[in-house]
């Protein structure tokens, strides 16, 4: 799907909105500022899929999009494995920036990555009145590339070019760089703009 | 490097990265000591035939046909595959691609009278694997906190 200037804005308006919450949201988890990037929105091809996520390891807390579209997709909070220890290291207290990643670390990720893909989508909730819920988490920790491609093949529609459309967070005191990512299906993605540029007709 | 649906022949080293569901298959003719690897993502084309490589109903052939094309014979011909995993439980439930995928190469590779030398598939991590046609087609296999080991 090949979406016009005018569409990408209206998605990097969205994304603006969804990771804002989300973005203040983690703020107050680590008491300090958290940054936001623009969205981007990128269109890859499968087989280039490993220029974006390659063979670092990180951990991704996904959950499938469910609601109005009952298999709308994938949202991702994705966080290198690095700065995963650095922000379970800050919410539980501790400080060896080294230490191997335990089960109360599994269990804090996934509480940050249901808050955060909350935040996303009851922001988008509000804007478009298009009601996207979070399954249950999964979460793994692994090769970004692994992760990634076991999504893109479990999609209900057979791609050969897959949209990622992320939105990078980062706090700096305590070194924590994450993304929340969307990958939506293509049912999603039509929804997602027809409803933004109802807004932008109805517009004040 | 061989991307999701891609494939290639030759003698040089060759590496696929990163496999979940993915399999990572590997042909080699241990005369002529060259070698096919293709990146499957998916058990059935259902007929399409864009992207051959990305699916094991098709891609098997496939590299069957280039290495014959290559003056390979069936009967010196090797295959090995990685990968196949399950990474996401609570999605695995209905539909474990991955053990699908591994499935329906062991059958294709029967099919196809292929012996399947190797194999190191499912589980919950993630694989890179590289294949080494200059090397008695050596495949090696890393996860994302382990050593490479020969499979």
């Amino acid at each position: 799907m090949k979406l016009s200037s005018v569409q990408m804005d209206a998605m990097q308006e969205l994304g603006n909105i969804g990771a804002a919450h989300a973005a203040t949201t983690l703020s107050q988890m680590l008491s300090s500022p958290v940054e936001m990037s623009v969205p981007r929105i990128t269109v890859v091809d499968i087989s280039q899929l490993a220029d974006h996520m390659g063979e670092e390891s990180a951990a991704f807390v996904v959950f499938e999009l469910q609601g109005e579209i009952p298999h709308g997709g994938y949202i991702i909070f994705y966080i290198s494995k690095k700065s995963a220890v650095h922000l379970t290291n800050t919410m539980l207290g501790l400080t060896d920036p080294d230490r191997p990643l335990n089960e109360m670390d599994e269990s804090a990720l996934i509480e940050v990555g249901n808050i955060m893909a909350s935040a996303f989508l009851d922001a988008t909730a509000e804007l478009l009145g298009f009601i996207m819920l979070p399954s249950p988490p999964a979460l793994t920790i692994d090769m970004a590339h692994a992760a990634i491609q076991t999504l893109v093949a479990q999609m209900q529609e057979e791609i050969n070019e897959v949209l990622l459309f992320s939105t990078e967070l980062v706090c700096e005191e305590h070194k924590v760089d994450s993304d929340i990512i969307m990958l939506p299906e293509s049912t999603t993605l039509t929804t997602l703009i027809e409803r933004l540029e109802n807004l932008m007709k109805s517009g004040p | 490097m061989i991307g999701i649906g891609e494939f290639h022949v030759g003698t040089e080293p060759m590496m696929a990265i990163g496999l979940g569901s993915c399999i990572g298959l590997t042909i080699y003719d241990k005369d002529r000591h060259i070698g096919a690897m293709v990146h499957i993502m998916l058990p059935d084309s259902s007929g399409r035939s864009d992207r051959p490589g990305k699916y094991a109903d098709t891609a098997i052939p496939l590299l069957l046909a280039k290495l014959t094309e290559a003056g390979c014979h069936k009967a010196s011909l090797v295959a090995k595959m990685a990968g196949g995993a399950c990474m996401f439980e609570y999605f695995g439930n209905n539909l474990n691609i991955g053990e699908r995928n591994a499935q329906q190469v062991r059958a294709i590779l029967a099919a196809n009278h292929l012996r399947l030398a190797a194999e190191e598939v499912g589980g919950k991590a993630g694989r890179t694997v590289s294949f080494f046609p200059g090397e008695s087609g050596k495949v090696t296999v890393r996860s994302a906190d382990g050593a490479a080991h020969e499979i």
